[in-house]
């Protein structure tokens, strides 16, 4: 039976697969020409067209070509590579994506789940400036190939704020994430964390009042990771797995993972007390639960 | 005299989460969240009991009489069997 590989083969596989060249992407499947904001998984291939001028393709062994035309916002390459197309080739690589950004703390993986817009950078931009590292921002990696532990694989180098993020976070803009998106690089306060580690737990971000803190559990575990964001779109089209098998795996990740519901309101107050919240989940697993 | 209580294993997946059962049906995706009386339900529809001693051994779990837990069990059986998940009764 194959061994499946390490964790820190599958960052080298994922690096490697992820490289890119810029070169023609045309028509990568002919039967379904890609209109604009679209991509298609097909076949171990990744194709997207986006609606401002760039077109991409994956395929297996030979990493992603670029195609970009003059309308292209050259600021926003990083942002389709470190995106949709890495979390194609991840899911094309065997790894299962959460829509997530995640700190990490003593040797294990705390990661904050919602909807676009629910305050997942800024939160862990926010724990960052209390000594949490950064692990990823907005898609967290999992292997799940192991037997017992569940492995997140670290993802990014930089967060993407919005003008409220980088106030509330008092962060320093570094540039544009791209004209059309409203956000702008940020470097961690506390760095970055480069190695894989155990995911411990997933909190939900939801908005309203009063800020309060509570732990998923029974079926809503299961339930909760029936995400409809493009990232589990692009799993289900890399994978088709039959409905057992997504059983099996979302019903592993919820019988493994420590889940809680946050929630705060939009404002100021509301930001530093949903920290106050993130940081007492934090450290509460590491006093109950680490081995 | 009714047929023995059994669950179409190839029709659903199931798995525990904090003593929740859940189960999924294979045909339609669809969810069941079981808990309490009807966790144990499903756990004594095993291929060994009709529907009459599904009754009568929840009674005896939970020390009540069957016949007043009788309508709701039947009626969770009946669902159970619409949805495939369970043949007899």
């Amino acid at each position: 039976m194959a061994v499946p590989p390490s964790p820190h083969q599958l960052i080298e596989r994922l690096a490697q697969e992820s490289r890119w060249r810029p070169g023609r992407v045309g028509e990568p499947f002919p039967e379904h020409p890609l209109q604009p904001d679209r991509w298609r998984i097909e076949d171990g291939r990744f194709a997207l067209r986006t609606g401002t001028g760039y077109a991409f393709h994956y395929a297996a062994g030979e990493g992603v070509t670029v195609e970009q035309d003059r309308s292209a916002d050259p600021a926003e390459l990083e942002l389709w590579l470190n995106g949709s197309v890495y979390a194609a080739v991840a899911c094309l690589n065997g790894l299962y994506p959460i829509h997530a950004s995640a700190v990490a703390h003593d040797g294990r993986v705390h990661a904050f789940t919602g909807p676009s817009g629910a305050g997942k950078s800024t939160l862990v931009a926010g724990l960052g400036r209390r000594g949490y590292p950064l692990f990823c921002d907005d898609t967290l990696l999992l292997d799940l190939s192991g037997p017992d532990t569940i492995m997140a694989l670290p993802g990014h180098k930089r967060l993407k704020l919005t003008d409220h993020g980088l106030a509330l976070t008092a962060s320093p803009a570094q540039s544009q994430v791209g004209a059309g998106t409203g956000k702008s690089y940020a470097m961690p306060p506390a760095g970055i964390c480069r190695e894989p580690l155990p995911l411990a737990s997933l909190t939900f971000l939801e908005q309203g009042s009063p800020s309060s803190v509570a732990p998923v559990t029974g079926a809503e575990r299961f339930s909760r990771l029936e995400d409809d964001h493009y990232t589990q779109q692009l799993f289900l089209g890399a994978r088709r797995p039959a409905l057992a098998e997504l059983f099996a795996l979302r019903a592993r990740i919820a019988g493994a993972v420590t889940m809680a519901r946050l929630v705060r309101p939009f404002t100021a107050e509301g930001f530093a007390k949903s920290l106050d919240l993130a940081e007492t989940l934090i450290t509460h697993y590491h006093k109950e639960q680490a081995p | 005299m009714s047929r023995p209580l059994i669950k179409a294993a190839d029709r659903f997946s199931e798995t525990t989460i904090d003593g929740e059962v859940v189960v999924m049906s294979l045909d339609t995706g669809s969810f069941f969240s079981l808990t309490q009386t009807a966790a144990t339900a499903w756990q004594l529809i095993d291929g060994t009991r009709d529907l009459a001693q599904l009754v009568d051994a929840l009674g005896a779990h939970y020390g009540t009489a069957p016949a007043d837990i009788e309508a709701d069990i039947r009626e969770f059986v009946a669902e159970l069997v619409g949805a495939g998940l369970v043949a007899g009764g």
